[in-house]
């Protein structure tokens, strides 16, 4: 199905990019993508999946929008104190009327997800449940010293293999929203272009990134052919 | 550190300059002037998280300041809807305490270069083309060069660029601005950039960054504070909006 | 040479003559000739050296009979895109 004048003149400046096209861009507009997290570094990640023409988001986040949230670029201080998924739909919804904006888990089963979770169980969690499923995930990490992003197209190490363990607690620097950007980034790559390369993190650290790929650990249940037997 | 008392300039509210804005205004600087010409369209909204829907058409230095007004009330911000000029460059950039420069043209880049040495202000330059970020800080009276020690001069004007360079992806561009803005904040807190001296691209796609050092090219007329300024000539809409360096 | 396909971009204003292009090509196979119709002026110097750049290949640009001032270009498909930084 080939894409409407609209939707060529809308995303113009990406479909010329290599890798995207029009394929790339229609791969955009079916995906469904479920966001954990709508906070500081989740809210730049939010506003460059919409932009970009995801057609589907959910947005998984439970709580209320606090002092912390005003750099996520996505709340102003009169919705302070109502719900995150609320507020950030609504600002969501304002920069592009082609993307459909929901709380999770309202109908639907995601086909990708970004992970941009307050603490590293749930991360943990969500990514676990997203390999199983064997969708495309791409998990958020922020730090003090910016952070990192970890890719992980089906069949990749999992999270638990590739995620930082020195990272925790610490306030996230300025560069928090880089980070997030850097996130929505490597999932529009996972989406647009699938098989293409395997797993990898990119460390940000003072503003310079670094990437590597991931290795499994030893023992490690991502190993197992098949996730839905894994323990 | 409190950068309630700080000020930056930031040429263009588009691709870079919107999310430099955005993270300058969460890490809590004190007065943003936003200077740019060109009005919102359709084909910017892939990339621009200043602009939604309902900005389309409207000036962009206006509706810049109006949102970025909206999420941080305490900060303040100043529009100037017009291109950023030989005439007053100079004295733009001296009336606050860093300048990012999110142009997407290179006579504008070299402008805003030459400006902020005479001004003796430090500069944080970004750029974005395609899957690919550029990013340099040039501090006055530091060890670090320009863009004209690694360039010399602008790439020829008569040189006609190809629309295939007018891709961006918004992320890359999103990624480049942001750390622009950190870039700006760690400087304005008196901390030594991370892009001081270095030259840092990222490739998003194969997410190879490289690092090259920019030493002060002896005799360079910029970092002495003297190259003569030069005004960006407006250009017909068609070949502005495919220039290199385009996707700001 | 037969062309696969014909497109015209003249109604296009630059960078959407190449955007519309590209999509056309995207949709042929390799060693395929997409015929694309266009204005004198900044799409005529601009597009042949996007296919180029792009990794297709420029078998001939030619006045457009009947059509003063509209060229006609025929670019064959190239091979996949080239990672840049491998």
């Amino acid at each position: 199905m080939a894409l409407s004048d609209e939707r060529v003149a809308r995303w113009s400046r990406q479909l010329l990019v290599p890798g995207v096209g029009e394929a790339g861009q229609e791969r955009l507009g079916a995906a469904r993508v479920r966001v954990v997290g709508a906070g500081t570094a989740a809210g730049p990640a939010l506003a460059y999946l919409v932009e970009a023409g995801v057609g589907k988001v959910w947005i998984d986040d439970p709580e209320a929008v606090g002092p912390a949230d005003a750099a996520a670029w996505l709340y102003p201080p009169s919705v302070a104190g109502t719900p995150r998924t609320v507020a950030a739909q609504a600002a969501l919804e304002a920069l592009s009327r082609f993307a459909a904006i929901e709380p999770y888990p309202t109908g639907g089963v995601p086909t990708a997800a970004l992970i941009c979770a307050p603490s590293v169980a749930q991360a943990l969690a969500v990514a676990e449940q997203s390999r199983r499923a064997r969708i495309p995930h791409v998990v958020i990490e922020v730090d003090a010293d910016g952070g990192g992003v970890v890719a992980i197209p089906p069949g990749a190490p999992c999270y638990a293999c590739a995620r930082s363990t020195d990272s925790a607690g610490r306030p996230p620097a300025p560069g928090a929203a880089a980070v997030g950007a850097l996130g929505a980034g490597e999932l529009l790559l996972l989406l647009c272009e699938p098989g293409r390369s395997g797993g990898r993190k990119i460390d940000v650290v003072r503003g310079v990134a670094t990437a590597r790929p991931t290795t499994r650990l030893p023992g490690c249940a991502c190993a197992a052919v098949d996730p839905a037997q894994g323990p | 550190m409190n950068l309630a008392t700080k000020s930056a300039l930031v040429i263009g509210a588009g691709g870079l300059g919107g999310p430099a804005l955005l993270t300058l205004a969460a890490a809590g600087v004190g007065r943003l002037v936003i200077v740019d010409d060109d009005a919102v369209e359709t084909s910017n909204l892939n990339r621009q998280p200043l602009f939604g829907e309902a900005d389309v058409g409207r000036r962009k230095a206006a509706a810049a300041a109006a949102r970025v007004q909206t999420l941080y009330p305490a900060i303040r911000v100043e529009a100037l809807d017009r291109r950023f000029d030989a005439a007053d460059a100079e004295d733009l950039v001296r009336s606050v305490d860093v300048l990012v420069d999110g142009s997407d043209n290179f006579p504008t880049k070299f402008l805003a270069n030459d400006a902020a040495a005479r001004a003796r202000r430090p500069l944080v330059h970004g750029g974005v083309l395609r899957t690919t970020a550029q990013l340099l800080t040039v501090v006055p009276g530091g060890l670090g060069g320009c863009l004209r020690c690694l360039f010399e001069s602008p790439p020829a004007e008569g040189e006609v660029p190809t629309c295939a360079q007018a891709g961006v992806l918004g992320p890359v561009a999103g990624f480049a601005g942001a750390l622009m803005g950190a870039e700006a904040a760690r400087v304005l807190a008196g901390e030594r950039g991370a892009y001081e001296g270095r030259l840092l691209t990222f490739e998003a796609r194969s997410a190879r960054s490289r690092i090259v050092p920019v030493r002060r090219r002896v005799g360079c007329p910029s970092c002495a504070g003297v190259q003569a300024l030069q005004s960006s000539r407006p250009l017909p809409r068609e070949v502005s909006s495919s220039r290199p360096g385009d996707g700001a | 040479m037969t062309p696969a396909a014909r497109i015209d971009v003249r109604p296009f204003a630059c960078p959407l003559t190449y955007v519309k292009t590209r999509i056309a090509l995207e949709r042929l196979a390799e060693g395929q000739v997409l015929e694309v119709w266009l204005a004198a002026g900044e799409p005529l110097r601009s597009l042949p050296r996007s296919a180029a750049e792009d990794g297709h290949r420029v078998v001939a640009v030619e006045a457009l009979a009947g059509a003063p001032g509209s060229w006609r270009v025929l670019v064959e498909k190239g091979a996949a895109e080239a990672d840049p930084w491998r």
